[in-house]
Parts: C-alpha cells; sequence; structure tokens
C-alpha cells in the first residue's frame, strides 16, 4: 500500500477512534465514571452491525440499531455501576468486555473465532483511494456530530452539573442533582457513540474476528484522552490524532529502517512510558480541561477582560 | 412551641454503637435564625447529615415543611427547600466561583439532557438572570471579583464564604449552616451574620452551627444546646446565658 | 459420569495456583488501595527469572523459585518506589495508579517479548503423570498444593504471631494510626510489595512449569486472580484463601457442565469474571465479614 493511502488510512482510524474518545471523555472527562470496558460497546456496534448486514438490512438501519443496541446495554450497565467505588466499576466492565468478547469467540451466530465478514456502506470496486475519501467523509460527519454534541452538553447546565457530579457527588446531591440519573445518562450516550463507530468500524474494515476486540482497544483509548486531556473534546480528538499516527506510523518506519527491535513492542514500552511521564509531570493531558462557556458566560468573560484592559 | 418547618422527632444515629445523635427533638420555625451550639464531638454535624439524607437515622422522623423525610435522597430533600452549607466546604474545586454558584441555582431548565441539547434558547434566557443573582451574591460576601477563577485558588476563609454563599443561591426554605463563621476574621463573620439576618427577614430560615456563641447569640433568635448526643438546653439566648447547667456542659468538656 | 474425585482434585490445583497468585495481589491492594495490574508481569517475569537460573545456569528448579521471588520481589519493589509511589505522593487517584500499573504492565511485557522474540519457553524438567487411585495427578502439581497449603500457614503465622505482620494489619487498616503508633510505615510498605511481587512470581514459575513461559503468562491468568482477590475481600488473605479454592472449584465443575451441556469449553475463564461482577455487584466487600481481617 503505498504512503498515500496509507495515511488516507490512518486519517480513518482517526475518525473512528476520535468517536470512541469524545465518548470516554463524556464518560470519565465530564462525568468521571472510569470506564475500562469500553471495547464491550464498540464490540457491541460493531458485531450488530455486522449481523444485520449479514442479513442484508440496508446500512443505515445496520447503523441505528447498532447504537440503539450499545446504549440499551450501556444503560444495563450503568445500573449496577452506579454504585461502584471507581476501581470496582473499572474491573467490572473490564470483565464484562472480556465476557462479550468470549460469547462472540465461541458463538456460531457471530462467526466464532473466524469473525464474519460485513457489507461495506462504500462498494469495494472502486478504486481503493476513492474508497478511503468516501468512508473520511462519512466517518467525518458522524465525528463532527458526536464533537458538536459533547461540546454542547459540557457548555450547558446539563454538563456542568455533570461536572459537579464528578467533583464531589455528596455536594452535588445536596445541590439537587440526581446523580444516578446523570450517570446512567452519561454512559448510555457515552455507549451509543461506541457502539457508532463499532459500526463504522466493521464496515470499513470489512469483517470482524474476536481478536480486534481485545482490552488492549480500551487502554488504547485512556491513552489518547489522557495523553490529549480529559475534559477537553479538542484535546482528546489530539490525542486520538497523535495515538494514530505514531501507532501506524511506526509500522511504515519498519519498511524503511531496520530497528533493532520489532517496533510494535518498542510502541507499547514507549507508550507504556509515555502514560506513566503524563500521569506523573502532566495529568491533567496536552490541553487542559475546557472551562464551562455558555452563551452567557462567554460575554461575562468578555466583560471581565475589557475591564481588566480598561484598568491597566 | 409552634409547628416547626424542620421538626424532628427523637432521631437517632449510631455507629458501630456509638450514638453520635440520641433521640434528639426539636422545631425549628419559619423565619428567623436558630442555633444549634455544644462541645466538640456532642452530634450536630452528623444531626445536620442525617437530615440531609447523607446518613439514615436509625430512629426517629424528621419532618421538612410537613412532609417525612426520613428515606429520602439528598437531592430530593433540596427540592423540598431544605439546603446545607458543609462545615469543611465541599466546594467544586475545578469549576469557578460563578459556576459553583450556578450549580446551586434550582429548577434549571438547562438541567435536562434535551434541553441542553436542542432548546438551549429555553436555558439561556434563565441562566442570564440566574448570573445576575449569583453575582449579587458573591457582592455581598466580598468574592464578586473572582467570579470566575477556579474555586481551588480561593483561601480557606474564602472557600467558607462561597460555601454560604452557595447555599443562599440555592433558594432554600431552610438553610442549615455548620459552622459559617470559622476560619473568618470577626468583622466579616459578624457581616456575614447581618446578611443572613437580612435573608431571614425576607423568609428564609437558618439553622446555625456555630463556635463563636457571641456572633451567634447576638443575631439568634433560639437556641439548641446539645451536649454527648442529647438537646440538654432550649430557649432564648438570654436565658441560655443565664443558665448554670450552660458552662458545666462546655467546661466539662475541657 | 462426572469424575468427581478428579474435578475436586483439580479444583485444588487451579485453587492452589490462584491462591499463590492472589495473596500478593491481595496485600498490596489492601495496603495502597488501588489494583495493580503490573501483578500478571510479576509473575511473568518471575517465570523468565526462573527459566533463566534453572535452565540457563542448570541449576534446577528449586533455586529457580528462591531466585525468581528474590528477583521480582525486588522489581515490584523498585516499581512501588519509582512509579506508584511518586504518583501517590502527587495526589493521583486510584484510577491514575490503576493506569499506571497497566502501562508498567505494556513496558515490561513487551520488553520481555522483544527480548525473546515471543517464542515461548519450556522448563525441561518433565512430570510424568501417574495415578493415586482414581485420580491422575502429576508430582508438579502435588508440589503446587504443598506450596500453597505451605504458604497459607507461614501466612497465617506471620500475619499473627510475627511483629512484622501485626505492623501489615495495622497498616493496611489505619495508616495514620500505625505511623502515630511508632510503625515505620514507608518500610512496611515495601516489605509488601516485596513480598507480593515475591509471590507472584513463584505463582509464575508454577504456571511457566505446568504449560509455557510466555510473555502473556501473567495476564492470561490476572483476571480470575482479581476474581479470587475481590470475592475473598481486598486484604484479607484468609479470604483469598477461601476465594482461591472456591474459584477454583466453579471453573472445574463448570467445565465439565459446560461440557455436557454442548457450550464451547472456552467458557472455562468467563466463569472467573462472571464470579467477579457479581460479587462487585452484589457484595462488593466479598467474604471479609466471614473471616476477622487478618
Amino acid at each position: 500500500m503505498g504512503p498515500l493511502l496509507y495515511s488516507l488510512d490512518i486519517i480513518v482510524y482517526i475518525g473512528i477512534f476520535g468517536i470512541v474518545c469524545l465518548s470516554l471523555n463524556l464518560e470519565y472527562g465530564f462525568a468521571g465514571l472510569a470506564n475500562f470496558g469500553k471495547v464491550a460497546f464498540f464490540l457491541t456496534g460493531a458485531y450488530t452491525y455486522a449481523i444485520l448486514s449479514q442479513l442484508g438490512v440496508p446500512f443505515y438501519v445496520c447503523i441505528i440499531v447498532g447504537v440503539l443496541i450499545s446504549a440499551i446495554v450501556g444503560l444495563l450497565v450503568s445500573f449496577p455501576a452506579l454504585r461502584l467505588r471507581a476501581d470496582y466499576l473499572a474491573i467490572a466492565v473490564l470483565a464484562f468486555g472480556e465476557i462479550l468478547r468470549l460469547i462472540v469467540k465461541s458463538e456460531d451466530f457471530a462467526g466464532g473465532d473466524w469473525g464474519m465478514t460485513v457489507s461495506p456502506i462504500f462498494p469495494y470496486t472502486t478504486s481503493s483511494l476513492i474508497y478511503r475519501l468516501e468512508n473520511i467523509g462519512l466517518i467525518f460527519i458522524f465525528l463532527a456530530i458526536c464533537f458538536i454534541v459533547v461540546q454542547l452538553l459540557a457548555n450547558s447546565p446539563y454538563g456542568r452539573a455533570m461536572r459537579a457530579i464528578r467533583e464531589d457527588e455528596v455536594a452535588a446531591e445536596a445541590l439537587g442533582k440526581d446523580r444516578a440519573r446523570f450517570k446512567a445518562q452519561a454512559f448510555m450516550l457515552g455507549s451509543a457513540m461506541a457502539g457508532l463507530a463499532g459500526g463504522l468500524y466493521a464496515q470499513y474494515l470489512g469483517y470482524v474476528v474476536p481478536g480486534m476486540f481485545m482490552p488492549m482497544v480500551t487502554f488504547t483509548v485512556w491513552i489518547m484522552v489522557l495523553l490529549g486531556g480529559p475534559a477537553n473534546n479538542w484535546g482528546v480528538l489530539l490525542g486520538a490524532a497523535l495515538v494514530e499516527i505514531f501507532d501506524r506510523g511506526t509500522n511504515i518506519v519498519k519498511d524503511y529502517i531496520a530497528l533493532p527491535v520489532d517496533p510494535s513492542d518498542l510502541q507499547y514500552i514507549l507508550f507504556g512510558a509515555l502514560i506513566i511521564f503524563i500521569l506523573l509531570y502532566r495529568p491533567q493531558g496536552l490541553l487542559k480541561e475546557s472551562m464551562i462557556r455558555t452563551k452567557t458566560l462567554r460575554s461575562a468573560h468578555d466583560a471581565r477582560r475589557s475591564i481588566k484592559n480598561k484598568g491597566s | 412551641m409552634q409547628e416547626g418547618l424542620l421538626r424532628i422527632r427523637e432521631v437517632s444515629k449510631h455507629f458501630g454503637g456509638v450514638y453520635a445523635v440520641n433521640k434528639v427533638s426539636l422545631d425549628v420555625t419559619h423565619g428567623g435564625i436558630c442555633g444549634l451550639v455544644g462541645p466538640n464531638g456532642s452530634g450536630k454535624t452528623t444531626l445536620f447529615n442525617t437530615v440531609l439524607g447523607i446518613h439514615k437515622p436509625d430512629g426517629g422522623e424528621i419532618y421538612f415543611n410537613d412532609q417525612c423525610i426520613n428515606n429520602l435522597a439528598p437531592h430530593q430533600i433540596y427540592d423540598l427547600g431544605l439546603v446545607n452549607a458543609f462545615q469543611i466546604p465541599r466546594l467544586f474545586y475545578s469549576l469557578s466561583v460563578l459556576d459553583n454558584m450556578l450549580v446551586a441555582a434550582r429548577e434549571q431548565q438547562g438541567d435536562k439532557l434535551f434541553n441542553s441539547l436542542f432548546l438551549r434558547s429555553k436555558w439561556q434566557k434563565q441562566e442570564e438572570g440566574l448570573i445576575e443573582e449569583a453575582l449579587n451574591i458573591l457582592e455581598l460576601v466580598e468574592l464578586e471579583h473572582l467570579a470566575l477563577s477556579p474555586a481551588g485558588e480561593l483561601s480557606g476563609g474564602q472557600r467558607k464564604l462561597l460555601e454560604v454563599a452557595r447555599g443562599l443561591m440555592a433558594k432554600p426554605r431552610l438553610l442549615l449552616l455548620d459552622e459559617p463563621a470559622a476560619g473568618i476574621n470577626p468583622v466579616l463573620g459578624k457581616k456575614i451574620f447581618q446578611k443572613i439576618e437580612e435573608f431571614s427577614h425576607n423568609g428564609t430560615a437558618f439553622f446555625v452551627i456555630e463556635h463563636r456563641l457571641e456572633i451567634l447569640f447576638e443575631f439568634a433568635s433560639w437556641v439548641y444546646v446539645m451536649n454527648k448526643g442529647k438537646i440538654v438546653i432550649a430557649g432564648q439566648p438570654q436565658s441560655i446565658i443565664d443558665d448554670p447547667a450552660f458552662y458545666t456542659i462546655y467546661l466539662g468538656e475541657e | 459420569m462426572f469424575d468427581w474425585s478428579q474435578i475436586f482434585f483439580n479444583s485444588f490445583v487451579t485453587g492452589s495456583l490462584y491462591l499463590i497468585a492472589a495473596v500478593g495481589l491481595t496485600l498490596t491492594y489492601g495496603l495502597s488501595k488501588f489494583p495493580n495490574f503490573a501483578h500478571a508481569e510479576f509473575m511473568a517475569l518471575g517465570a523468565y527469572a526462573g527459566y533463566f537460573v534453572s535452565e540457563q545456569l542448570g541449576l534446577g528448579l528449586p533455586l529457580a523459585f528462591v531466585f525468581a521471588f528474590l528477583a521480582a520481589g525486588t522489581i515490584g519493589l523498585l516499581c512501588y518506589r519509582g512509579i506508584f509511589q511518586p504518583l501517590a505522593k502527587r495526589g493521583a487517584t486510584i484510577i491514575h495508579l490503576m493506569v499506571a500499573s497497566i502501562a508498567l504492565g505494556f513496558i515490561l511485557r513487551h520488553s520481555v517479548g522483544a527480548a525473546t522474540d515471543w517464542d515461548p519457553l519450556y522448563f525441561t524438567a518433565t512430570w510424568s503423570a501417574f495415578d493415586v487411585g482414581p485420580i491422575r495427578v502429576t508430582g508438579l502439581w502435588i508440589w503446587l498444593i504443598v506450596t500453597a497449603l505451605t504458604l497459607s500457614l507461614v501466612m497465617h503465622f506471620l500475619m499473627i504471631k510475627t511483629k512484622i505482620g501485626k505492623a501489615i494489619r495495622a497498616t493496611a487498616s489505619n495508616p495514620e494510626l500505625a505511623l502515630a503508633s511508632g510503625i515505620n510505615v514507608d518500610r512496611i510498605i515495601l516489605i509488601t510489595w516485596f513480598i507480593g511481587a515475591g509471590l507472584a512470581a513463584i505463582a509464575g514459575v508454577f504456571r511457566g512449569a505446568d504449560t509455557q513461559i510466555w510473555p502473556m503468562t501473567g495476564w492470561d491468568m490476572i483476571l480470575p486472580v482479581f476474581a479470587v482477590t475481590i470475592l475473598g475481600g481486598i486484604g484479607n488473605f484468609y479470604g483469598a484463601i477461601a476465594a482461591a479454592f472456591i474459584i477454583g472449584l466453579a471453573e472445574n465443575i463448570g467445565v465439565v457442565a459446560l461440557a455436557s451441556l454442548g457450550l464451547s469449553t472456552t467458557y472455562r475463564i468467563g466463569i472467573a469474571f462472571v464470579i467477579l461482577i457479581i460479587t462487585l455487584i452484589v457484595k462488593p466487600q466479598g467474604l471479609a465479614m466471614f473471616f476477622r481481617r487478618a
């Protein structure tokens, strides 16, 4: 595959994982929910799409149903999750994701170890270049929609209440915020987005196998979010882009430079070191948490700035 | 005693067999400032937390506005108009001072998922009004100039003030204040109580735990004295000062 | 119909392995208050260290265990000192520490993988199977069970009778009080991490000797080990002992049940996951209430 096609490929993945990052940003960055089972909902969307597309269902129905089922699963998971401490929640969802993977690995309706083929939205028969461009267009439209949704939520009283619950849920509840509702909604919405990304992923690749849904996917998304900056939507997109470029970029390097160490091993070692470095020295990520900016607050900020300028 | 806005009847709360609150009964009536005093460890804060729904009572009933609130969640109790300001401020430290205030406002249209996405103009108008209200209250506690700063940057005393201001922002029927003047210089502390008194004239009731007895007794119209989980004295400040038992309680614990 | 005696024996074997791996995890989790996913790599590193001593130096398996314990213990100690302690000092949350442990796992796993080209390694000592009555056993499995039982007794003695054990228990339940009573909390934490990682290594050597040694040796087992830790009650090693055998039994009965129901036996590992999730939802403290906290 030439470098142009490979670069376009990277852009597709940035789009897909951008959506997943936004979903984790909503759940963890804004609502404080440590979802370590992200891949479970990604898998749900992907396999739902796959199963439906094999039955000949039109693609937009596959996507919609994938999103709905992921949202429902997210809502169901949220019920016990609401009562759990952060680390318990993380481990529980991680185990849940592995159970889902075991199910699709073992059952025939999901193709077992060999997975299933998926009908792509855009036909393969056109040139590889056009195939990628078409997918980039589609995926980035969805990415933009998700971005706008999460951004609007964050910059509203709803987002303010969510962050308050994240900071101190006892105080937030004492001030009238029903934490169960907010957390359940965050989980549901986040799972829906992850399911959407899963469906898009499945149709782009044209197949799904259980090995594509290892816990590593969840950890990769966490790296993207922590690197880019939790609670900052531009930040997590930046994180997605950087990690994808580094991840797949180094695969190209392998073809041109002989390294003493297998590049994929080197990548993991560097990722690991990078995350520890970030956690130690810059836990807020590259871009700090975005301040809440509703229309009215923005004018308050501007007014303050003009007063400051007048004074000086 | 008239029927109270807040009626606590024989409420108890224990932790592992130790009764922090032991069959407490009291009334807080509409309007005015009601005080709750007592030595350290007498159970005052635990009583507040039990009323708020943070702890479930182990016995007795709590009525607010004629409704039993024993089994309500804290956010439901807030909805009824009972709000509090914690002793150690529980602010949202990465949010701005103004945002902290806005969280406290009630009946926000923008709190709903659908509205925040699709009906934005509905709550934007409301928010303009709320911002003005918030800035007015912040002005009372001399925090207006810090409205856009993160709450984490405030000093200890300023945090206390924001905690109280946030409680006022919630337009409560009854505001529970846990040591509002602690850690604040006496002049500002007195000013806070003057503001509280103004609010009480407008219909808000206050139930205040305070260690600075001289400030509290100047403003309170009724005081309960608690010791070792029980209410031991109740009355107007003057009669409490004249009661020798009062001093025994406080000196006894030293 | 079912070979119950074999099932029970197999349960002891599985349970023993989980026990050795989980005791270390429950100690560090209970003390430092976060789930250390790099515990998996302490197991794997232990297997490799054991391999080095037993095969490359030709010193045999028993010494392999000793060396593995010491090597992994040291690494565990250094990881705590170099990564987890500084993070905790900077106010890292449980989640941050958990993510750091996952990142540490990447580093360790892939360093070993790169160094060995991801080729599985094998201990040369062979263990032939023989029959004890109706039960098929191997010598290794007997050793595994004996080690687990000995470990339980040693830990019981350590925790109840010795000064260090009491200090560990005190620090785990109330660090400030422990510090105030003159316990060198810092040293206790280091000792606990050393022992925890060391025990993981022993489990790793057994696992490697029973199957194979490869970089995923630990990761393959880590979720069931977490299941044991949580079912037993975090920080409660008596609970961990009970939980290890409960889960071992559940897995071995489960495998037979799955096969007879016509379901895939790949689900075997899912049994521990299901127990884990049910425990967290229904009773997160696990079996701790049955065992007076060590």
